[in-house]
């Protein structure tokens, strides 16, 4: 490495230009600057220049060497010695080059293949929850197929049909009853004959019951339980007990406090606003009769108040964004179909994530009022329903579409070093987003880890929601898209 | 020491105000910033050399997890004390 060095006169001349002083100043400042330091220094103390770093004394301990010439042992002194740790600021500055790096996992010995993939189900509920998302919306699409045929039908399939009302009433909620399906299947295991048991007793028509209390049961003690919605869901749940455990604790607003948790049950919420449609108004009507019904019942668990309080919380808060879904589908309709749409879709949205955000950190249950409430939003959800319906979520929709890409902000030749990473960071603050860097130039880029020297990157203008740094989606599409070019 | 204390006693040494220091420092820095992100070395007589060294990238082993892990390399400012300067501590005492 050839590093040219510069001396104390060249640093001097540089700082008298910039700071437009004379030269004699600047030599003279620098030389009390040092001697400050040192004298910081020498009185035991460390020193700290601000963006710059720390300058510390370090003591190594005297030890014994051997004189090679003589191979007489010696004793070397302890003495200090200054070291400098340079602060966070100039250590960006400094490795700017290599920003674009981050740390790979490479383990691929099959011996540890389980041990982490056990560490990562542990440590990334997200994903579990995924699985359950998918493994739900299977459901309901079965569900949907078999609503299809005649009424008196559904009546007999009332188990599976309870359910399902009950999920798209608390689809905010619906995480919770997940992790607690895990503790059943656990019950059921252990105790094949009251699964038999409860099949049987499901099959009756006042199962409308079924969900509180099994949600109420499952958490307090081992009555027996619920058979089909376990079973169905059975397939998925091959995790590991210690998994359980943690999922088990209702910690739920924890999960639902994380946006990726909350922008979820949104979009379920619109995927099934649109199979609702296929329900006839009575059928809600009288969904809406079963669930007054089942209320007195719930006066009689007074034990297991707090349960059923927060049951009541996740409903009001579903309510709330079943209104305010029925409400942008009032505008929507209302207004032109095509270009307003998009910013409505977003504060829609956005609103919907402040009220989750809102009542899930602090889950105060307000007991009585929620009886009052009900009806009332139910038959705004009940609008909403009637309505053709469009998906809302517009940063679904940007990450589901293909992107187009007509304007462009910037362009760049590739030179010796060149990365599509840092050109994202440069572009749009996280070297995440070079995905979309890519897509753009796709036609141009066969390989994007080996980009010829000399092609000519045009820098694609994205919509602003799809780079939100501060938005876990985005980072999150960007990740997968990134998984997708990469394999 | 930090750095009010730092400019606090340059400004008392240079008979100068405060503000004057301070943007001096401030401009000292910045520019050893810069000349360190053009890969140079900077040497301060009688104090010592900054200058910017290469990490190589390495395999960490996560000692519970076993998970191998391949890190990157990295630029990384470096300080190396002049002789003059290490004489200078050399006569302090050892007191912990």
């Amino acid at each position: 490495m050839n590093k040219e060095k510069i001396s104390s006169q060249e640093i001097i001349d540089l700082v008298a230009s910039k700071a437009s002083v004379s030269k004699r100043a600047a030599e003279e400042f620098l030389k009390v600057m040092i001697a400050s330091i040192e004298e910081g220094l020498l009185a035991g103390e460390s020193v700290k220049i601000k963006s710059f770093g720390t300058f510390k004394l370090q003591w190594n301990e005297p030890r014994k060497s051997v004189n090679i010439q003589t191979r007489e042992e010696i004793l070397i002194n302890g003495y200090y010695k200054v070291v400098f740790v340079p602060d966070a600021t100039l250590k960006e500055q400094v490795n700017e080059p290599f920003a674009h790096l981050e740390p790979v996992e490479l383990d691929t010995d099959p011996t540890k293949n389980e041990l982490i993939e056990e560490t990562d189900t542990v440590t990334d509920p997200r994903r579990l929850f995924n699985e359950q998302a998918v493994e739900i919306k299977n459901l309901i699409s079965e569900i949907q197929a078999l609503s299809r045929k005649p009424t008196a039908f559904i009546q007999e399939e009332m188990p599976v049909h309870e359910e399902l009302n009950d999920e798209i009433k608390q689809i905010p909620d619906y995480k919770i009853e997940d992790t607690e399906y895990d503790a059943e299947i656990e019950e059921e295991i252990a105790d094949p004959e009251n699964r038999f048991e409860d099949k049987t007793t499901d099959q009756e028509p006042s199962t409308v019951e079924v969900p509180e209390a099994k949600e109420i049961k499952s958490v307090e003690e081992n009555i027996p339980e619920t058979g089909p919605d376990a079973e169905l869901l059975n397939d998925a749940k091959n995790e590991d007990k210690s998994t359980l455990k943690e999922e088990d604790k209702p910690v739920t607003p924890d999960f639902i406090s994380n946006p990726n948790y909350i922008s979820s049950p949104i979009d379920l919420i619109e995927e099934k606003n649109i199979e609702i449609k296929e329900y006839t108004p009575e059928n809600k009507e009288s969904e809406l009769i079963s669930e007054l019904a089942s209320t007195p019942y719930l006066e009689d668990v007074m034990p297991l108040k707090r349960h059923k309080l927060r049951k009541w919380v996740f409903l009001i808060l579903f309510l709330v964004i079943g209104s305010g879904t029925g409400l942008y589908i009032y505008y929507a309709l209302s207004g032109d179909n095509s270009g307003t749409n998009m910013a409505q879709q977003v504060s829609i949205s956005q609103i919907a994530n402040t009220i989750t955000d809102w009542i899930n950190p602090a889950p105060k249950p307000t007991p009585k009022p929620i009886k009052v409430v009900i009806p009332k939003d139910t038959t705004e959800t009940d609008y909403a329903v009637k309505e053709p319906v469009q998906p809302v979520d517009s940063v679904q929709l940007l990450f589901d579409n293909p992107r187009v890409f007509t304007e462009y902000i910037a362009s760049e030749r590739i030179k010796e070093g060149s990365r599509l990473t840092i050109m994202s960071r440069k572009y749009f603050k996280s070297k995440d987003f070079w995905v979309y860097i890519y897509e753009a130039n796709k036609e141009r880029i066969s390989n994007p880890d080996e980009i010829a020297i000399g092609t000519l990157i045009r820098i694609p203008k994205l919509d602003p929601r799809l780079i939100d740094i501060t938005n876990p989606r985005c980072m999150l599409k960007a990740k997968e898209l990134h998984d997708i070019y990469v394999n | 020491m930090n750095n009010k204390e730092l400019i606090t006693s340059i400004a008392a040494k240079l008979n100068a105000p405060k503000s004057v220091a301070a943007i001096l420092l401030e401009t000292t820095v910045a520019t050893c910033a810069q000349l360190l992100m053009e890969d140079k070395t900077i040497g301060f007589q009688s104090f010592g050399n900054f200058e910017v060294r290469k990490k190589d990238e390495r395999l960490s082993v996560h000692p519970s997890t076993q998970i191998r892990t391949l890190i990157p390399p990295k630029l990384v400012v470096n300080f190396k004390q002049s002789n003059i300067l290490k004489d200078k501590l050399k006569d302090m005492p050892h007191h912990e």
